[in-house]
């Protein structure tokens, strides 16, 4: 076998080698962040829209079954939030299967896109509440006021505004997870940093293999925010609104185009 | 003939600050009762806690002989007393079509075609049918407020709560949304309407409430309440704007 003798020479041998297995990798990485992140978001939209519901009037056991939930849901977030992911996994994983929930042996990708969701879920409670209270409150009483219910004027009006205004923190998350479940390598998930120091030890070119995985990394979050970009934009919606009808002709119509200052 | 709505020594205090005090008065139907008064005096107040956008801390509110806030289903009620705000607060999401349709398919579970056809109905009557497709952002004060006014009437309520609809508005476009007002009393619409605007309380008022410190100092007709006040108060309240304003 040749032997590579330069830099280069070591990253393309180890591409040609282990180019199937970093591109499995990146696959079960970014299936994991993207799997986690939706996930995660939609246990925050729902930890929110909870933690937002006004205390009933009235006496305190009135108000005592929505306390205590929102005492648990703080406790989830403190929890989750106050400790490591890489200790989060060990603890749920070796934890469920000692009381016998996951068997030895049975896929690891389920748990640690479990672990990925729930835990960025925690975070994702504290960006949307961030969100909500971004919202001007007037647009709460708008649709109280025409008689919507508290989830009706979640969903409809709050909500998608508050998600809109919270974009860039959501697209932050799903980048901290594409990196962040690299962890997920001490539950042996076959991510991409697994396969990058599975090919790093068989060859002892740990430079070489994890510059490789560096740039893989890279593309992938980069090309992310970008997407993560237009779609923001895409929100935005268009920039151009219709006028239809005139005084003379009720089925013209005009467009009005605001040029981006 | 019965009254729509008839508050009862209502009252409203934030901790240990009362703001109102043993307001009573009724709303019959057609009635356009402008309620005036300095800043702070309760006014704002009075209209959110009608619809308990804030909750009144004593008293009670009848609609329809019923107390409101016990015997109706809030958002029922919600939907029959509409509300136009000095911010305008339409949904931002949406553009002014949608700002029309979603509470009659959400609260009156009207279908889109049926409701978009009312929506245009209303969105005429305030001329803004010809912005159906525009967002908020995209329109002027006096714009957003008739769109707002077109928004609550779309949930046919039978009395409509107007918290200092122009005082958020240029100069120029006050006169718009006045306009429309105007056109709603006549049309015989209930109207409760918190205003800085004195010669249209004079103008379009059937009854004209005086507010002061957190009581009604004085409920009369407006041409008594602006030519003959009666209580010293509502004379020096009345002098001070009158000056200004005319």
């Amino acid at each position: 076998m040749n032997v590579p003798t330069s830099f280069f020479g070591w990253v393309s041998f180890l591409l040609d080698r282990y180019g199937q297995l970093f591109l499995q990798g990146t696959g079960v990485t970014l299936l994991v962040a993207l799997s986690g992140t939706v996930l995660g978001f939609v246990i925050g939209l729902l930890v929110a829209i909870v933690r937002t519901i006004p205390l009933p009037k009235g006496p305190w056991y009135r108000q005592l079954p929505l306390r205590v939930v929102y005492f648990l849901l703080n406790v989830y977030i403190e929890v989750f939030r106050g400790t490591p992911m890489i200790v989060q996994s060990m603890v749920i994983y070796y934890g469920s299967m000692m009381i016998g929930l996951i068997k030895r042996g049975t896929p690891v990708l389920p748990a640690a896109i479990f672990i990925v969701s729930i835990n960025t879920g925690a975070y994702m409670a504290e960006i949307i509440r961030g969100g909500i209270i971004s919202v001007d409150k007037g647009q709460k009483e708008a649709a109280t006021a025409i008689g919507m219910t508290h989830w009706q004027a979640m969903t409809h009006v709050v909500l998608p505004q508050a998600v809109r205004n919270i974009m860039p923190s959501i697209g932050n998350e799903f980048v901290v997870n594409i990196k962040d479940s690299s962890v997920l390598n001490v539950i042996s998930l076959s991510e991409l940093y697994f396969t990058g120091k599975s090919a790093a030890g068989n060859y002892g070119r740990y430079f070489e293999s994890f510059f490789i995985i560096a740039c893989i990394y890279l593309v992938l979050t980069f090309t992310v925010t970008r997407i993560l970009r237009l779609v923001e934009r895409k929100m935005d919606g268009s920039k151009n609104y219709t006028i239809y009808g005139s005084q003379s002709d009720s089925h013209s119509s005009i467009t009005i185009s605001e040029e981006e200052a | 003939m019965d009254s729509i709505l008839e508050i009862r020594h209502l009252e409203k205090s934030f901790g240990d600050h009362a703001v109102l005090r043993d307001i009573s008065f009724s709303v019959k139907k057609g009635d356009v009762i402008c309620i005036i008064g300095s800043s702070g005096s309760g006014k704002s107040t009075l209209l959110r806690c009608v619809n308990f956008l804030e909750e009144p801390t004593g008293g009670e509110i009848l609609y329809h002989g019923k107390n409101a806030e016990k015997e109706w289903k809030r958002t029922l009620y919600n939907s029959k007393v509409g509300m136009v705000f000095q911010s305008f607060n339409l949904f931002g999401n949406h553009n002014v079509l949608e700002n029309c349709v979603l509470g009659q398919m959400q609260v009156l579970k009207v279908k889109r075609v049926e409701a978009e056809e009312r929506a245009l109905t209303y969105l005429k009557r305030v001329g803004m049918d010809a912005y159906r497709a525009a967002r908020p952002a995209q329109l002027s004060g006096g714009q957003k407020q008739r769109v707002a006014i077109a928004r609550a009437l779309c949930m046919e309520p039978e009395v409509l709560l107007f918290d200092e609809p122009t005082s958020a508005l240029d100069p120029e476009m006050v006169g718009e949304v006045l306009y429309v007002m105007q056109d709603l009393a006549s049309a015989g619409m209930t109207m409760l309407i918190v205003t800085h605007e004195m010669s249209f309380a004079r103008d379009v008022a059937s009854r004209v409430l005086f507010m002061d410190g957190g009581v009604i100092v004085e409920d009369a007709p407006p041409q008594q309440l602006f030519s003959h006040p009666e209580q010293p108060r509502t004379q020096e309240f009345l002098k001070r704007v009158l000056a200004r304003q005319l």
